[in-house]
């Protein structure tokens, strides 16, 4: 598979694709979408989506696709390039979430949590095959969240398109598996081949799974803090992990949006706590304001460094 | 790092050759500003964040965060801590030099006599925004206009 338009750039969301195999232009055909790297603290996150004429289910069953998980990465790889032969009647898409994609959306002022940001990929792969003519009438998906509200969503959104939403999915329809083999085996790839950005020296390339519960993940993230940036952009910093490691040992940084109260951010703020009223602290300074123009351009006299 | 707060001279403050400027506070203390290393301080870039770090010290900023700046379309962007920012480049007012001025000794009381000199210095800085693409609006592209508000409000007036 290649990643090189990724690589490219891996800090921003990427698409790949295969060629779209004429025969789904124009018999009916189903699409499955599954995705890989939803859950570890390193990496990218990629969203898949298979597609191949309803005719031909029973050809991708005698592939032997399974779900990726179940199979081992030399499998998965041996399975992607089965894929690649039958491509005269499969085609594949893929939506690479990079993990700066993922931190910034997750953690922008407006918040965009990852099953928003999930199902946004999701849908965008399948207007993607829309869009080439592919001729879909059977859309099969892994479930993300509750499972009626997802299937209500894309219904809504693909009118004339049979969805079904399953739990399990990759293992009960083979052309989820197609997807989640697609999926797997790109980010796979991306991770094992990370380019990172960050000039980091002889870098000790050991970090494991990914998955938060993984030691070999756990002290890399340890090994690999730093007290002002935090972590390279391979890491997820909106992960509860990251961040509760960034909270015990990386220097404090306060956003103008924290939702921070009480007294320890008013003092810090500079500000009186509601609570301060109660107390018999000291009288306010009676300090001249300064006007508006110097307030708004945050202009201060200084009298002392 | 501390948020805005740059610190500026005007080139009147100090004469050219001279190797100092000095200050009285009110409490009586001279704060020595050495100003011999201008000429050898080394001009990095300087970054304005919209967040309050609690480091005042070195930190890996080319490996971690000049890196990752791209630069598309006259339109900067950067992620800090899995936040994204956005920024722009601006020059100080015309006539005045950015300076990063160290302490290497700090006092112990407000008593003390301080000497601080320069470590580096900068004509331009590069300030982001939390997600908002930068404008004429922002603080401070509208506090780099009052050197030449000053300068009007103060000179003398020509019929």
């Amino acid at each position: 598979m290649d990643l090189s338009e990724f690589e490219a750039d891996n800090t921003v969301s990427c698409r790949l694709s295969s060629a779209i195999p004429d025969v789904c232009r124009t018999e009916d055909c189903c699409l499955g979408i599954d995705e890989a790297g939803r859950g570890p603290v390193l990496g990218p996150m990629v969203y898949g989506i298979c597609f191949c004429p309803i005719s031909k289910k029973d050809d991708l069953k005698g592939l032997k696709v399974a779900d990726s998980k179940t199979l081992s990465e030399a499998e998965r790889e041996n399975l992607f390039h089965k894929l690649d032969e039958a491509k005269s009647f499969v085609g594949w898409a893929l939506q690479v979430l990079s993990p700066n994609t993922i931190s910034t959306s997750m953690l922008q002022r407006a918040k965009y949590n990852l099953n928003a940001l999930s199902h946004d990929a999701a849908i965008s792969l399948v207007q993607y095959a829309l869009d080439c003519g592919v001729q879909l009438k059977e859309l099969f998906v892994d479930t993300v969240g509750p499972a009626e509200k997802y299937q209500e969503k894309l219904s809504q959104r693909f009118p004339g398109v049979v969805v079904t939403v399953r739990p399990k999915a990759d293992s009960l329809f083979p052309i989820v598996s197609a997807a989640s083999i697609c999926a797997k085996v790109a980010r796979d790839h991306a991770v094992k081949s990370w380019k990172f950005l960050e000039d980091l020296g002889d870098m000790d390339a050991d970090y494991g799974s990914g998955y938060p519960n993984d030691p070999k993940t756990k002290s890399w993230l340890l090994k690999y803090l730093d007290p002002v940036f935090g972590y390279p952009q391979f890491v997820r910093f909106s992960w509860s992990t990251a961040q509760t490691l960034l909270d015990s040992k990386a220097v404090p940084v306060h956003w103008d949006d924290d939702e921070e109260d009480g007294e320890k951010a008013a003092a810090r703020k500079n500000c009186a706590s509601m609570l301060s009223y109660f107390g018999r602290g000291k009288s306010q300074s009676t300090a001249r304001e300064t006007h508006r123009f110097f307030s708004e351009r945050r202009l201060k006299t200084l009298d002392t460094l | 790092m501390k948020r805005q707060e740059v610190t500026y001279r005007t080139p009147e403050t100090a004469v050219e050759g001279e190797r100092s400027v000095q200050r009285m506070s009110s409490n009586g203390s001279v704060t020595t500003i050495q100003l011999g290393s201008v000429d050898q301080a080394d001009r990095p870039q300087v970054h304005l964040l919209p967040c309050e770090i609690e480091q005042d010290g070195p930190a890996e900023v080319s490996c971690y965060f000049t890196c990752a700046v791209k630069d598309r379309k006259h339109e900067m962007s950067v992620s800090f801590r899995g936040r994204g920012l956005k920024g722009q480049e601006v020059s100080c007012p015309h006539g005045y030099t950015g300076l990063v001025l160290k302490e290497d000794h700090k006092p112990t009381t407000d008593q003390e006599d301080r000497t601080v000199r320069v470590s580096s210095i900068f004509s331009r800085f590069t300030y982001w925004n939390l997600e908002t693409p930068p404008n004429s609006d922002d603080v401070v592209v509208m506090a780099m206009a009052w050197p030449e508000l000053a300068k009007a409000i103060h000179g003398s007036v020509d019929d």
